[in-house]
């Protein structure tokens, strides 16, 4: 797709996101399962453009995309989701997931690293904002992989905890978005210590996103094409800022300055919701019940 | 094999070699530190430290151009003048051309076309951004530095060309990419430009991914021999290297109770999930977790974050323990930052 087709793609499907757009290609008029707060807006709505974002903002907002990435791996390592310790919350919120069959040593290993990385970011954060903590949201790891898929022309259902090679597509979902959204909120830190945390945690997420592409490049033509399908989708709702993935396009970074990109957090929201551009978005997709905190609702 | 290269190699780091293993890691974590205080003598600026990041991108560029392409990056197009002192590239006895890879696999290949390229870009983004403050490249050496570190290993090895096949580039790039990443990581909060900021944490990402792909890669071909030896054989060299960078750097010293220091190596952590104990990982990802055995003693990391190393301490890595220059550096940086 060249540049001015995408950007022609990204108008169209960026108002309404993909959960409409699978919607249209299931021929139905009810919205897709998962996709209950696609479109629905607010005026005024809190969190974000309307009061001053403050360091501990940010960081329950890394924190919201921790816990959605450590019962991702979690649930895929071991079958289980974070605890109730782990999570502010007295029963679990997240539904959907379980171990990935079937793997050698080596992929066990894999998963296992990535998992204790995410569960250790979850720790860390809900550490470092005490008693600001927020607890875990309501996260969805069924429809929404269904949804995504449908959206990316993939058919109508997706478990990236069938196989191996479904958990790489699924892991290679979150771990770009995780890099551009540290990135994008590394200049919003006040505190040198945060900054300085953001971009420890920023760079692990990069570790894996590459740990992750490049698996999936040498799994194959594909492979590849699937995650590229799902990359479309991401690069509609969140503002472009994708390197499409090759044996030559493992970073995901500006092609001129060879740059990392970023995303605000608008732009991270309408991923992980997705749901494309527009101001009032407040859940949908991994996050049916949206984000807690004050980065929730979508300004723009 | 003895060749005329190892015979040159032998020669070449008879001296280097002799003095830096007799010294030990105390005196080399001696050499750093007073490295550290140098460095932190005077009040930097951020062009300081985007000079300092642009030495290092000069040597990574350099590495990669060479092993993709068999071509430095002035041939390539790029510029090299600026302040300090300019200075030559030094590679093995076939010069440039010699120094292309003749990789055995074609995905790797391509791997180092696509960060040679990257490189090249950062070092043409940081060029331009510095203007007429941009230092000139500084004198590199891409042959007797690695001989030297590959004796500071600990592991018999007296030679090591960076440029022979895959596995040896590939483990090239581990010197450098982690390295990388700290380096950006520590200089972050030191800059006082928000756009500076961002484009230093867009590079550090980039960098995090380079060395993602690179300890992948090399963990997943050395499950099976390699032309280094056996399965695992790559994992020990590149876990050496992380021992010794650890131990070079001046900060968080190997010792029996931070088993890893600062820079963690290939290899198998155990981890713990859900209250499943001792679970087997892998460590691609250069950080401590909170599940593994340096849990306990590496405070300040746990958390699975990333090491930051202040540009004193990837100073005493990038000249190999020598103070104020040596290893990949033989004249020094150029700027303020040496």
């Amino acid at each position: 797709m060249d540049i001015s087709t995408r950007r022609l793609a990204e108008k169209r499907l960026s108002r309404r996101g993909f959960c409409l757009a699978a919607a249209a290609t299931a021929a139905t008029t009810t919205l897709v399962a998962g996709c209950g707060n696609d479109g629905s807006t607010t005026t005024g709505g809190g969190g974000g453009g309307s009061t001053t974002l403050n360091d501990g903002d940010y960081l329950n907002y890394a924190l919201n995309l921790e816990y959605l990435e450590a019962e991702f791996y979690l649930r895929a390592a071991t079958g289980s989701g974070l605890s109730s310790s782990d999570t502010g919350n007295s029963t679990s919120k997240t539904t959907g997931g379980s171990q990935v069959p079937g793997l050698n040593s080596l992929q066990t290993q894999y998963i296992n690293e990535i998992a204790q990385n995410e569960l250790d970011h979850v720790r860390f954060l809900r550490s470092a904002l005490a008693g600001s903590a927020v607890a875990a949201p309501t996260i969805d790891l069924t429809n929404s992989f269904n949804a995504l898929a449908n959206a990316a022309g993939l058919g109508s259902s997706f478990n990236p905890f069938s196989s191996y090679s479904n958990f790489l597509i699924g892991a290679f979902i979150f771990e770009d978005v995780g890099v551009t959204a540290y990135h994008g909120a590394a200049k919003l830190l006040t505190s040198k210590t945060n900054l300085t945390a953001a971009a420890e945690i920023h760079a692990v997420e990069a570790y894996h996103a590459a740990a992750i592409r490049s698996q999936i490049v040498a799994a194959g033509s594909t492979a590849i094409s699937t995650a590229n399908a799902v990359e479309n989708v991401r690069s509609m709702l969140g503002g472009g800022n994708e390197t499409t993935l090759s044996a030559t396009g493992i970073v995901a970074a500006d092609s001129t300055n060879s740059i990392g990109f970023e995303r605000t957090p608008d732009q991270v929201l309408h991923i992980v919701y997705g749901t494309g551009g527009g101001a009032g978005v407040k859940g949908g997709a991994f996050f049916p019940s949206g984000l807690n905190g004050n980065i929730s609702v979508t300004q723009a | 094999m003895p060749t005329t290269e190892t015979q040159q190699l032998d020669e070449v780091i008879a001296s280097s070699r002799r003095r830096m293993l007799t010294l030990g890691g105390a005196a080399l974590a001696g050499i750093a530190l007073s490295s550290v205080a140098h460095a932190q003598s005077a009040t930097l600026t951020d062009a300081d430290y985007l000079n300092f990041a642009l030495n290092l991108e000069y040597l990574e560029a350099e590495f990669y151009t060479l092993a993709a392409s068999g071509q430095t990056i002035d041939q390539m197009g790029l510029g090299l003048t600026g302040t300090g002192t300019q200075g030559t590239v030094t590679t093995k006895s076939g010069g440039p051309s010699s120094c292309k890879v003749p990789f055995a696999n074609t995905l790797v290949q391509s791997y180092a076309q696509e960060i040679a390229t990257e490189e090249r870009n950062h070092v043409k983004f940081l060029r331009g951004a510095l203007g007429s403050s941009a230092v000139a490249q500084p004198a590199i050496d891409l042959y007797n530095s690695f001989n030297t570190l590959a004796g500071l290993l600990g592991l018999g090895l007296t030679s090591f060309d960076p440029f022979a096949d895959d596995i040896h580039f590939l483990l090239g790039a581990y010197i450098f990419e982690d390295v990388g990443v700290t380096a950006y990581t520590g200089a972050a909060p030191n800059l006082t430009s928000s756009t500076n900021l961002d484009a230093a944490a867009g590079i550090q990402g980039v960098e995090a991914y380079h060395a993602g792909l690179v300890r992948q890669v090399i963990y997943g071909l050395d499950q099976s021999s390699t032309t280094l030896g056996a399965a695992g054989t790559a994992t020990a060299v590149a876990a050496a290297i992380s021992k010794l960078r650890a131990m070079v750097d001046g900060s968080n010293s190997v010792s029996s109770t931070m088993k890893d220091g600062d820079d963690i190596g290939l290899g198998t952590q155990q981890v713990m999930l859900n209250g499943s104990s001792n679970l087997t990982a892998s460590a691609i990802v250069n950080a401590s977790t909170t599940g593994s055995i340096n849990a306990a003693t590496t405070g300040n990391t746990a958390g699975s974050r990333v090491f930051a190393r202040t540009a004193a301490q990837v100073l005493a890595i990038v000249y190999a323990g020598g103070s104020g220059k040596g290893g990949f550096f033989p004249a020094g940086l150029n700027g303020n930052v040496k």
